[in-house]
Parts: C-alpha cells; structure tokens; sequence
C-alpha cells in the first residue's frame, strides 16, 4: 500500500513538472447569456480540464500547444470545441441538440446517445433535486415513458411498484434488474436519491438481454455521483414536508351508526339496540368517536442531506451523508434512514483507473409491516363502533365494542406492538480499468455487499395477536452477504468508415443468507420488552439458510457504419444454481438508422435528428426459488402429545418439478427518434410486443398430493404496447423559458396460455377475501372475479325476486345460467388492476431566479376492488354493523335507491363488482417554486449557490374513485393488481426546504 | 520494474478470478432432504408427530369450519346474517362446490394432508436403524391415522383416489369406489391394532391398540349403513367395541360437564392435542360457540359460528346432561357498563334467536371465564384437547352393532347404554324394546351424548339415511330448506355427499363432480 501511494505521488508529481504554463481565462454562458456554472472546459488531446465556478468563469492551463481548442460541454447543452487565440475566451453554450451527444449508460460500458439502438430512457440529477424524494423509484414516476410507477401504499419507508413494459411473471417478481455502479440486483432502498448522477432505463430486449436470465422486467441503471476536478465543494439541503391522510373516508358519526344499527338488528328480527333515550343522547351528545382521526397523525418529515466533493488530475471524491425522518400517517409508526457513501476515483497511472464507492445504510422502522388486511388498525378504524370511546373513565383502552367491528379496538393495537427493524447494509464496490492497449480496456468490478437485519417484534396482550395469552416477544436477526465478480474487455477502434466496439464479459455471483429468529409466547414480565424473549412461558428458535449462485459470459458488438447505420448484437449465457438444466443463453440484435445523416437530409431544416430503430431479444424472469427441484423436509410447529410437552414434528415438504426452466421473454421493439428546431422539440416513440413464455406458476398439487405449491411453466402472457416521449422548450427568452415534458404509455396484456387449463382461481389478499382473482386464459392478469352486481329488487320486481328467495330491496346479481339462485356459475370477470394507460407531464417555468414545477402523473383504463369499503357495510362476521354513510341511503318502499336494504333474505356478496371502482386517476404530484438567491448577493456572502423551495405533493387528485387513494393496492404479484384491503395511502404534503452551495 | 510488480497482484487476482468458477450445485444447508433423513428413530418420532400435526392446525380440524359439511344435521345450525353463508348452505342442504370463504376446505384438506403425511411415513420408515417392535409402534400409528383420515374423507365426499404410497407430482388418479377405501381403512386399523401397544405413558395424544379397535368397530358399524349396507359388519363391530370394553381401560367421568373442561380424561379413547401458547390453539370451543350478542368485559364478542337447532334443544331429555350441554340464557351486556342483562334465547333482544352450547363455552379455563350473571374475559384459543372418540362412542357402537347383530338387542347392549344414560342423569332404558325401538334410542342418545362434537350426528344422520325425519322435526325459524331439495327425495337422497370442493375439482379435471353439485 505504501508503494503504491508512492507511485502514485511519483506519477503525480511527474505530470506537474513536465507540464507547460500557459493559463487561458474565460466565460461560458447559455444562451440567454447567463453564467453557467459547473461546465466542464478540457484541452483537446490533453487530460487537462476544468470546472466552471459560480459566476461561469473558468481558468485552464493549455500547455505548450500551439493552436490549443478547448472541448466545453455541460450536461444538456451541445458540446462545442473553440480554438484558442488570446488569453481570454468566452463561450456560449446552446441548448440545441442535446441529448444527442450526451453519454448514454448501456450496461457494461457507454455509448453516446446517437449510437444507441435500443430503447431507453434516462433521469439525471437535475430531475431528481425538484421533488423531495425519499425512494428512488419515485424519480420514475411520471418521467419516463413505458414504465408505470405506482406508489401502492403510504407506508413510511415501503417501495413503489415499478413496471417496465406491463407485467411479465405470475408469481415472480415484475420489478426492474437494478443495477447500482455495475452491482446487478442491488438494493434501491440504500440507495440515497441525492447521490444519484443518472438513472438510465433499459427496456427493450437488445438492451436488456445483456442482463440475461434477470433483464425480463426491464433494467434501471443507477450511476452515483462522483467528485469533479476542482476547488472543494460543500453541499448542504434540507427540507421539511407536513404530511397528512388526504381524504377521509365518509363514516357515520355516533347517532347515525345506534339508528343504522337497529335497522339493521330489526330486518334481521331482533330489536332495537339502543332505545329513544340512548339516541337522543348520541343526537345530542358529540358525534362519537372519529376513529380514523384517533388513529391517524399528522407529522413532520425531515430530510438533512450534506455532501463534499472536489478532487484533482489523481483523485477525485464525493462523500456524502443524508439523514431522513419519516414518521408515519398512522400513530406510532416510523421510517428512518441514515445513508453514508465515499466515492473515490483514483488515477493509478496512464493506463489505470480505480474506484471505490462504499455505501453504509441504516434503516431503522417500527410497525411499517402492515400487510393491509382486515386486522390491520388502520381498516379497523373504518369499521369500528363510532359510540365506543377510545378508553374506558379509567384510561384504559376499551378492547371491544358490542357494535361494528369485532377486531380489537384499532388505536390499542396500534400503541401495543412494536414491528422493529434495524438494518446495516454495507456495500463495497471498486472498479478496476486498466487501459491495456489503446484500443482494449479491461474492467474489472466487484461488489461485496453485506446485510444485517434485526427485527424485533412484541406483541402485547391488547393486541389481535397478542390477546388470550398470546402475547409474544420476537427477536430475529438476518445476515445475507452478496459477492458479484464481472470482468470484461472492451475492444473500440474505428476502421475509416466503420467504427466497432465488442465488449466481452464473465461475470459470477454467489448470495448467502441466514436468518434466526426467537420468540417467546405468554411473557412473565413486559419490562424488557423484546429484548428477553426468554421470558415467554413457551418459547420457539427457528433458523433458516439458502444460498445461490450465478455464473455468465457475455458477448455483444455494436457497428456502425458512416454514423448511419447502427448494429448491436450480444448473447449472455447464464449459468444458475436454481435450476436443473443450469445454462440458458440469451440473444438479442439490434438495427439503427440515423436518417438525419443520410446526404439526403442534408439540406433539411426540420429534423436535427431522426433514428429509426428495431430491436428482437430474449431475456429471462429467476421467478423460480433455490431448492426448487429438491424435496425438503422442514421442521413444523411442535406437536404436544400431552398438550404440554412439545415434540419436533418434521412434515415431508411437497413433491417437486422434475424439470424448470426461467420464464422467457421474447421482445420484438421499434422505436423513432426526432429532434426538430435545433432540438427546441424531441420526440420519441417505441412500439414493443413481448411474449412471455414458459411463465412460472407455483401450481398447488391437490391435497391428496399434499396440497402443497410447487414451481411449473405453465403458459405465457403477452405485453404489447406503444410508449411515447415528447419534449420541448415552448418558450425561451430574456428571462423567461418554459420547458415542458410530456410521456404516455399505453400497454395492453393477455394471458394466452395457462398449461392446459382455462382459468386459475387465485385465493388472496388479507385474512378474509377468497377467490377475488382469476387469471383466464384470453384476459389480462390482475382480472377481478365474483358477481355482476345489478342494484336492488324494485317493488315491481317482486314476484322474480321471490323465485330467488329474496325481495324488494335485497341485492341484485347477474344470473348467468338463468337458474333463479346466485352461484359460482355466475361469477365473471368483473374488473381489472392493471393500467392501461399512464403519464406524466411535467413543466418546467423560470423567469429570472424564480422557477416554477409543475408535475403531473396519472393512469387511467383500470378498477380497484375495495374490500376496505367492502367491509363498511357490515354483516360480515367480522364487521358487524354498517359505518359507511352510504349506509343512510338504503332502498326503502318509498325511495327505491340501489343501495341494497339490511335483509335477512339477501345474499350479500363483498366478491361482486358492486366494490369494484374506476380507478383512473390524475394526481398533481408535485408543484414546487423554488426562488435562486441571485448570485452576485450570494458571492458576497461566499456562497457558491443557494436556493429555497415550497412545494406540494399529491396537492389534488381527480378521480371517481371513492376510496382512499387509487393508486394504492396490496398487489404482492401481477395477479392481486388492484385488490385493496387496509393500504394506507399517499400522503399529501407541503414541503419547504433550502440547497446550499460552498 | 516497479511498474511490474504493481500490475501483478492484479494479474494474479485475475487469474483466481477466472480459474475459480462458481459452483453451481446446490445444498440446502438448513433444510433436511429424504437423503438425509428417516435414519433414526427421533427422525421417525418426528415425522409420525407430523401427521398429528396435520390434524390439528387451524386448516384442519382446530376451527368449527372442520365441520362445515354436518351442518345438514340437526344440532348444528348457524346465523344467515354474517360471514357463515359456508355454514349456512349446509344447513339449507342448498350446497354448491363453491362454498363461501372456502369453509369447506378444512374438511378436504385436513385428512388428506395427514394421508400424504402418512404415507410418507409408511414408504419409508423400514429404513430406520431399530428393532421391528420400535419401528412397528410408529408404522401403527401412521396406520391408525392415515384410516382416520379416510373415514371422514368417505363419508363426507364418497369416492376418493385410494392413495397409499408417495405420488408423482403431476399424478392425477381417478376417484376409487366407496368400498375399496373401507376396505383400505379396515386394513389400515387392523394393522394399526396388531402393531400398537395398549397405550403410550405420558403421551395420552398418541393413538394406541384400543384407539384402532375402537375407531375399527365405528367403521365396522357406519359400513353395515348406507352407502355399502353390508350388515355382516356388526357383528365385527360389536366384537371389536367388546374387545375395548373388556379391556377396562377406560371409564365414563362421572360429571358430564368436566368432560370438557379437562384434558385427556378417563374416558378419552382419541383426542388431538392443543397448546395455545404453542401456536397450535382449539378454536371449535369458547369464542366459536359464544353468541354475537355477548360481549365480554374483555376480549372480542361472540364468533355466533354455531349453535343447536331449537326443536333439537327443545325435544333433549330433561337431564343433568341436558343442562350441561345447552346455553339458553344469554348475557347481554347494558352499554358498555360492566352490567349484564339475563335473557332467555328466545328474546328479541339476540339476533342469533337460538340457544347455542354450554359445554364448548369454558375449555381448560380458557375459553369464556365467566359467572352467572357476567362474562369477565373470552378467547377463540383453548388448550382443551379434543375427543375425537370418547369411551361413551364405544359403549353406544357396543349396543347398537350387538343388538343388530343379534337381531335384537342383548344384556350387554343394555348394559352399555344405560351405563351412558346414568352418566346423563337419565333412568335405564325400558326393558324389553323391539330391535327398532332399541337402535332407535341409541342413536338418540348418540345425539345427545355427543351434540354438536365433530359431525358425530350428522355421520349418524348420513348412515341410517335420516334426513326426511330430521327435515320433519326442523323449526321454521330455521334457515328454509329450498322446495325443490326438501320435496324431492332423489334431491335429497345426494345431500348425504359434499361437493368435492371447486378448487379442487379444478385441478383434478379428469374427475366427475358428485351428483347434484
């Protein structure tokens, strides 16, 4: 290590002496004159370069050439070369084409925008600084054409459902391959949104074959910041948000809930519950209990972000730290995390480069695990009896109502569990690149990622899991470590007219991970909470263990021909430990056409550029698990063969596959790229269909086989889809430009095979709900199941009501076979979770040192089917009387309205379409005016940059949905898309915050 | 030269890196595999235990869903209001394979998953390092359960595909007839009875000789009934019932109510084991049984899951039983004070209008803590363990299956129903009863002796083929029956089957549905 410091003084200091003085002082501007900091000035055929300080200025050392040109660029604005003749020299940077030369993030390696022949979409920085963002999926939202982004649940600290391209799996995962700094299948959550430089997003299958066996969903390339040559930079933001629920759900108050609740109790044939008096007194007395007020909260975030940066010709850093407190919209719930990264490039010498980027996260949370579901306090708060109050006259909760919901009170569950998780995760990275000859580079780049988890958990007595004895401390701990090893050479050279890069890869991965957990069940004493679980009267150690293994050769070349003619052609092969058949190979090709090079084009002013594209490739989805294919016995709950002493029981685990292979995706894509006026407009447009094959299903044998799930390939699914991308500069002028961004997406799925069968009936969401999906074969996933709902029997209906069993006033279905009774013969398709449609507009206005965001996302063409309001009607076993208003509006002789009557003969069914809504959706995401304190106050001052900014999220939403947010769901997997029970939705927020520059 | 040195870690790295593939076997370090298991005889008890195991989850039989399909008979019954439609068909006898919140399912399921289990065992469990005599105490009980499992699964869904060896995953067999699985089952328990000792000390729970004998001579008796009808089985029931008496291991408890309130008692022949505090609870008793109307001074309300059907609780004999058995009082808290109303069942101040059972309601003391004129506390979890044949079950299979055998009814039968209806607070039956007569009013006393236990009146209903008499008893306040089932004998006579459940049938395309599903 001391040699090599050394070495790398000598090559340093070397350098130094041999170079040249002759210092040339300048200006770059943008168009509108204004000084453009931070643009980056390098001497032609030297590695000399420069930075840009605040006011624009820039001072370089040419050396002793004699006619020296400087290469000034900054991000956006076309680079422009300038030769040099005096000591002083200004230039104006335009905007013009600009995306054309930018560098471009493929996956081992770059390429410039202009040579790329396959479909993706990028989000720099700048995008990410408008919002504040606590998840990096959030900057994808809105932004980025095919890719839809919903944030399913309003959870502190929960991640958002990424969907390049629609759904692919069943079972498996639809999210997008994250890539962070070359680390495949990194996780996003520790990655800090401020440290990002450029997220690059793969979508087609020629840019994401060379991802393989994970490049199915879509490929989102996450490049850190890196320090910059130059003086010492010091960044400083902050910002606070006031978070709150955005709309409340329509609840009876106390006197409404005793009336509905005799009704309810005398078409049922019992007798009034409360009598003249008690309602009176709820008339008079208060509106009861607004249980989704005790329950909620209204806090503050916090978000404290400082950085350094700076570096010289050897080294360059960024170190940055970022500390975020999130408490939740619901009481005694948080979300923290503490994100520390150094990045540091080295300069070893001519020929090579090291970097070491070093991430450290710590996430710590409480009680951000709610699975929404029917205990969950949050639905609870819904269906709780309005007359209880929280606690008794001795301040103790009261635990059950005799009206309502027969869960436990939801404010008590709330305050009497603590979900506890801690995490360390530490990820190394370092990136060898040793330029071996002019022409060949060798990379090598290696992660060494370690996860520490500790989760603790204690449930006491007045909760629904705790109660009956059942309280219980958990302590578990989980410790999953991740090596990722990739080498690849990357052979460029240009032959007259053809210019050529083939890059060459192996690359192998290995995961571990460990987890053990102790509980103790009927604790003697709650004074250490969780942190002596010995205490429980019964106690439980489990302990579990997987391991994997990945190992890849990669090949790909990219062609072109006079900058015309584009070709780019790979096959990974990925060898996995999953499976039986361990190697599958994965080609794509790729063809472009820079029409706006062609000589024909010369003379035309319209198009400064216009690509045609079309790409095919194969890429694969790893829904299946490790062991997979090998039977397993575990170890069950004990049995108590005297109900006291416990035994070890060991169940035979379920047969398996004798064969699986990772679902296949084939994609076929073509796509246009413009640019017109200069740049002033682009415009991009793909159209894409994807076809699915060999899906996994984890098909459940029947219980005589033991009705366990084992993995299969049953059918396929097909995506097809158009996405487009326009952009442009409506306005530019003095002080005032107006950029603006608009992306649409419209993508439409099928299930075209399923193995043989027709239709899988899929049990799922929350304790209560069965066979609320389908997947069919002709229908997309994500499709609703259960009865058409048809309103109330009128009057004059009566005499079919009967033949049914029912009359005036019960609820009306669709009978399907006409057999005068509701049954599973009528049930159909009754909705669908999946959008159709999305986009995100995005505005852009600044005059002078003001600018203005405006960003608006939405998605349309789909339903959510809502057992949260579901539920509000009662007359389930677990909800038993109505909190709904809706409720107040029944159907009486005299006012036959479709909202079905309290009746002992109706067949209310929460599985009909009667709790399925539109759920299409336009949401201000975000408004933000941000004021730039103008620079000559801020040099007197010694600040390189300061801003402030107020801003509002999720300010108005239009949407016929009644529920609490439409874009929320349970979705665990593509079938349970737009199921929703208990999800706690997006909050609205008002932001102010500052950025600061030294 | 010092260039060289420099790049030659990294030449070296490189050279590891390229030599040293990845392995791509995969060892599944935490979990065991049939390679690595039925070695000895811990690995054997824990696999045996695991069948249990199977019967006594919350999917299986430790939920009143267990008995989703006897709610046709008549001392189960449910609200029509609430989330009991799964119930609620039954008790129409108005049942579609699609049953409401999958309440079926623990039926199907539970037994079936206790056979894979089994069978499991039984493949494999010669490979253990013991003697015979060891290895056969576990094979016994895996015999003993994989028979029990059949027995309710034959006589709840008919036809089954007899399995009884490890299955290929994609297998679908075909449903085998009704008799080739009773013959399956009789096999299964005599081997169980010639392998098992007369009991396990300290493991109560376990199935021994006298729990196959005794489980034998129900099976023996429930063949000489509908559907097989072959009557030469009650001589074989009586014998084996006999043989079980005769062994004078097990006596009545003298106080019918602590029948339910204590575990693993003297007159327990097989029951499934509970621990609540062990993630395994018994859910069928406290807040299950407890009307909706009741709300305790803590804990949740009332489950309203089931309850007596009224004519059933009105026509029980007057008897300390009687009293023990039924709930016909109903606490209705007064706001929420900590005071209490008394209401008789009938009131209109309960939705539920119906008694429900007083012996589910306390457990082992954990279940619904409560006094005559409050409810301090209720639970839905208990530790109680339970019976799944009970000595009086012997004594009455004794009685019938002698007196059918002998074509009329013995001393001995005599002897072992009234030693049931003593128990009851009842006198002896009248001397001198015709065969009818007799058999008669043992099934009654089945009824009552085991209302609302585990479809044991139900099995009886479906046996003897009762259902046109218990139609005629029902009380209209009951759930209606529809016309077109209630009046149309061939209807009904279907109703004795279960819809195999749709998910199932589903994955099993090559099956035929049963009739009138």
């Amino acid at each position: 290590m001391q040699r090599l410091v050394l070495i790398l003084i000598i090559a340093f200091g070397f350098l130094d002496v041999h170079a040249q003085q002759r210092m040339i002082k300048g200006t770059v501007t943008d168009e509108n004159n204004q000084p453009l900091p931070g643009a980056t000035v390098r001497v032609k055929a030297s590695n000399v370069s420069a930075v840009t300080d605040a006011t624009g200025n820039f001072q370089i050392n040419v050396g002793e050439q004699a006619a020296p040109v400087l290469i000034v660029s900054y991000i956006g604005y076309t680079e422009q070369e300038v030769p040099v003749s005096g000591p002083t020299v200004s230039v104006r940077l335009e905007q013009g084409t600009r995306a054309l030369n930018d560098i471009v993030v493929v996956g081992y390696g770059t390429q410039r925008k202009r040579d790329v022949t396959g479909a993706t979409s990028t989000v720099k920085s700048e995008e990410i600084a408008k919002r504040p963002l606590v998840r990096v999926e959030q900057a994808l939202q809105g932004t980025t054409s095919g890719v839809q982004v919903a944030s399913s649940s309003g959870q502190p600290g929960k991640g958002l459902s990424v969907r390049i391209r629609g759904v692919n799996s069943i079972t498996g995962s639809n999210e997008p391959l994250y890539v962070i700094d070359g680390y495949i299948g990194g996780s996003i959550e520790s990655v800090n949104p401020n440290d990002i430089e450029n997220i690059e997003i793969l979508k087609d299958a020629s840019a994401t074959a060379i991802y393989g066996s994970r490049g199915s969903n879509g490929v989102v390339l996450i490049s850190t910041k890196g320090g910059k040559e130059g003086k010492t930079h010091v960044d400083f933001s902050t910002w606070f948000s006031k978070a709150s629920v955005p709309k409340q759900l329509d609840i009876m108050n106390a006197y409404d809930f005793a009336r509905t609740v005799n009704k309810q109790n005398l078409a049922n044939g019992g007798s009034p519950a409360f009598n003249d008096q008690e309602l009176e007194g709820l008339r008079t007395g208060g509106g009861g209990t607004d249980w989704q007020k005790e329950l909620q909260q209204q806090p503050w975030i916090q978000n404290y972000q400082l950085s350094v940066s700076g570096g010289n010709k050897g080294v360059k850093y960024l170190f940055s730290f970022n500390h975020l407190d999130q408490p939740g919209l619901i009481k005694n719930q948080y979300y923290k995390r503490t994100t520390l990264r150094s990045n540091v490039d080295v300069k070893l010498n001519d020929k090579m480069d090291l970097k070491m980027n070093v991430n450290a996260v710590f996430p710590q949370d409480r009680n951000i695990q709610y699975p929404g579901d029917l205990i969950d306090p949050f639905t609870q708060a819904t269906e709780w009896d309005p007359t209880s109050p929280v606690k008794d006259a001795n301040g103790n909760y009261i635990l059950s109502a005799q009206f309502g919901s027969i869960q436990i009170n939801p404010v008590a569950q709330a305050m009497n569990q603590a979900v506890d998780n801690s995490a360390t995760n530490l990820a190394g990275t370092g990136v060898f690149t040793w330029r071996i000859l002019k022409n060949l580079t060798f990379t090598s780049n290696n992660t060494y990622e370690v996860r520490w988890i500790l989760s603790q958990q204690l449930f006491g007595k007045e909760t629904s899991l705790g109660m009956a004895n059942r309280d219980n401390a958990t302590s578990g701990s989980t410790r999953f470590r991740a090596y990722q090893n990739s080498n690849f050479l990357t052979y460029k050279n240009d032959f007259g007219d053809h210019s050529l890069t083939v890059t060459a890869l192996y690359e192998q991965q290995n995961q571990r991970n460990i987890t053990n957990n102790a509980q103790g069940v009927n604790l003697a004493s709650y004074s250490l909470g969780y942190y002596n679980v010995g205490l429980g009267k019964t106690q439980f150690a489990t302990s579990g263990y997987w391991a994997d293994a990945l190992q890849s050769y990669m090949g790909r070349v990219n062609y072109a021909y006079k900058n015309k003619y584009l070709l780019t052609a790979a096959i990974r092969v990925d060898g996995s430990s999953h499976l039986l058949t361990k190697y599958s190979t994965f080609p794509s090709l790729a063809l472009g056409w820079n029409i706006a090079n062609e000589g024909f084009m010369k003379d035309n002013k319209l198009f400064s550029d216009l690509k045609l594209r079309a790409s095919y490739g194969v890429t694969g989805n790893q829904a299946v698990a490790p062991y997979a294919t090998i039977q397993q016995i575990s170890t069950g709950q004990p049995y108590y063969f005297d109900g006291a002493t416990p035994s070890t029981t060991t169940p035979f685990g379920g047969p398996v596959s004798k064969s699986l292979k990772w679902e296949r995706t084939e994609q076929y894509d073509a796509g246009l790229d413009a640019a017109f006026l200069q740049g002033r407009l682009t415009f991009a447009v793909d159209a894409y269909y994807k076809k699915i094959k060999d899906l996994l299903y984890n098909y459940q044998t029947p219980f005589y086989n033991s009705g366990l799930s084992y993995a299969r390939n049953i059918g396929s699914v097909e995506n097809r889809g158009i996405e487009f991308a326009l952009g442009g500069t409506p306005v530019t002028g003095g002080k005032f430009k107006w950029t603006s961004n608009l992306i649409a997406s419209v993508n439409r799925n099928k299930i075209t095979e399923l193995g043989g069968l027709d239709n899988i009936l899929v049990n799922n969401i929350g304790s209560p709900q069965t066979n609320l999906s389908i997947l069919r074969v002709g229908q997309p996933l994500g499709s609703f199941y259960g009865y058409q709902f048809l309103g109330t029997w009128k009057s004059k209906d009566a005499a079919e009501a009967a033949q049914y069993g029912m009359k005036p006033g019960d609820a009306k279905y669709v009978d399907v076979n006409n057999d005068k009774k509701y049954d599973a013969a009528d049930q159909m398709i009754i909705g669908n979770g999946t959008p159709k449609f999305t986009f995100g507009f995005i505005n852009d206005i600044n005059y002078g040192n003001f600018t203005l965001s405006v960003m608006l996302q939405g998605a349309t063409g789909y339903q959510i089917f809502s057992q949260t309001l579901a539920y509000m009607w009662g007359g389930v076993g677990d909800a038993r009387n109505a909190t709904t208003k809706e409720a107040l509006d029944m159907w009486t002789p005299e006012r036959e309205t479709d909202v079905p009557a309290f009746s002992a003969t109706t067949a209310k069914y929460n599985n009909s379409s009667r709790f399925v809504y539109d759920a299409s959706y336009m949401k201000l995401k975000n408004l933000s005016l941000t004021y730039h304190i103008p620079d000559h106050l801020l040099s007197k001052i010694k600040l390189r940059n300061l801003e402030v900014y107020v801003s509002g999220q999720n300010l108005f939403v239009v949407t016929s949905y009644p529920g609490y947010d439409p874009e929320i769901s349970n979705a665990t997997n593509a079938i349970t898309q737009g199921l929703e029970m208990g999800v706690i939705p997006n909050p609205r927020t008002y932001t102010f915050g500052l950025r600061a520059g030294f | 030269m010092i260039r060289v040195r420099y790049i030659l870690p990294f030449v070296l790295l490189l050279a590891v890196v390229f030599t040293g593939c990845q392995k791509l076997t995969e060892d599944p370090k935490g979990n065991l595999t049939p390679g690595t298991y039925f070695k000895s005889v811990s690995d054997l008890d824990a696999a045996v235990a695991a069948i249990y195991l199977q019967y006594s989850v919350d999917a299986a039989y430790a939920n009143i869903s267990a008995v989703t399909p006897c709610f046709g008979s008549d001392d189960l019954g449910t609200v029509s209001f609430s989330n009991k439609q799964g119930f609620l068909v039954f008790d129409q006898l108005n049942a579609t394979p699609d049953v409401p919140d999958n309440r079926l399912s623990n039926a199907w399921q539970g037994p079936w998953t206790a056979i894979y289990q089994a069978n499991n065992v039984l493949a494999n469990y010669q490979q253990v390092n013991a003697t015979d005599e060891v290895k056969n105490q576990y094979a016994g009980q895996a015999y003993f359960l994989r028979a029990f499992g059949y027995y309710m699964l034959v006589r709840t869904f008919g036809p089954l595909p007899l399995i009884n060896a490890p299955l290929d995953v994609d297998a679908r067999p075909q449903r085998d007839p009704v008799d080739k699985i009773y013959e399956q089952i009789v096999s299964d328990l005599k081997t169980a009875a010639d392998y098992l000792p007369d009991n396990f000390p300290g493991a109560p729970g376990r199935a021994n000789k006298l729990s196959a004998q005794s489980l034998l001579a129900e099976v023996y008796l429930t063949m000489a009934g509908y559907p097989l009808q072959q009557t030469a089985n009650y001589a074989l029931a009586a014998a084996q019932s006999d043989a079980v008496i005769k062994s004078g291991k097990y006596s009545l408890v003298p106080d019918y109510a602590k029948v339910f309130t204590t575990n693993n008692n003297t007159e327990s022949v097989f029951a499934l084991q509970f621990n609540v505090a062990g993630n395994l609870p018994q859910r069928l008793y406290g807040s299950s049984c407890m009307p909706q109307d009741e709300v305790p001074l803590s804990g949740p309300a009332g489950w309203n899951d089931f309850y007596p059907e009224i004519n059933f609780f009105l026509n029980a004999p007057v008897c300390a039983r009687t009293e023990a058995t039924f709930y016909d009082t109903l606490k209705i808290r007064v706001g929420t004070t900590n005071n209490y109303n008394l209401v008789p069942w009938n009131s209109n101040a309960t939705l539920s209008h119906h008694p429900f059972y007083k012996k589910f309601r306390a457990g082992v003391g954990d279940g619904i803590v409560e006094t005559p004129t409050s409810i301090i506390s209720a639970g839905p979890s208990t530790n109680k363990s339970l019976d799944i044949i009970r000595y009086p079950m012997v004594l009455l299979n004794y009685a019938e299956a002698s007196a059918m055998a002998a074509n009329a009814p013995t001393a001995e039968g005599y002897a072992a129903v009234n030693q049931v209806r003593r128990r009851a607070g009842l006198p002896d039956l009248a001397q001198g009863l015709t065969l009818t007569a007799f058999r008669d009013s043992v099934v009654k006393e089945r009824a009552y002796e085991f209302a609302g236990e585990f479809g044991i009146r139900w099995y009886d209903i479906v046996r003897l083929h009762l259902l046109p008499q218990i139609l005629a008893t029902r009380s209209a306040e009951e759930a209606p029956i529809p016309d077109a089932i209630k009046n149309n004998p061939a209807a009904l006579e279907q109703r004795y089957l279960a819809p195999i459940p749709l998910q199932e049938m589903l994955r099993n395309p090559q099956w035929e549905q049963n009739d009138g599903y």
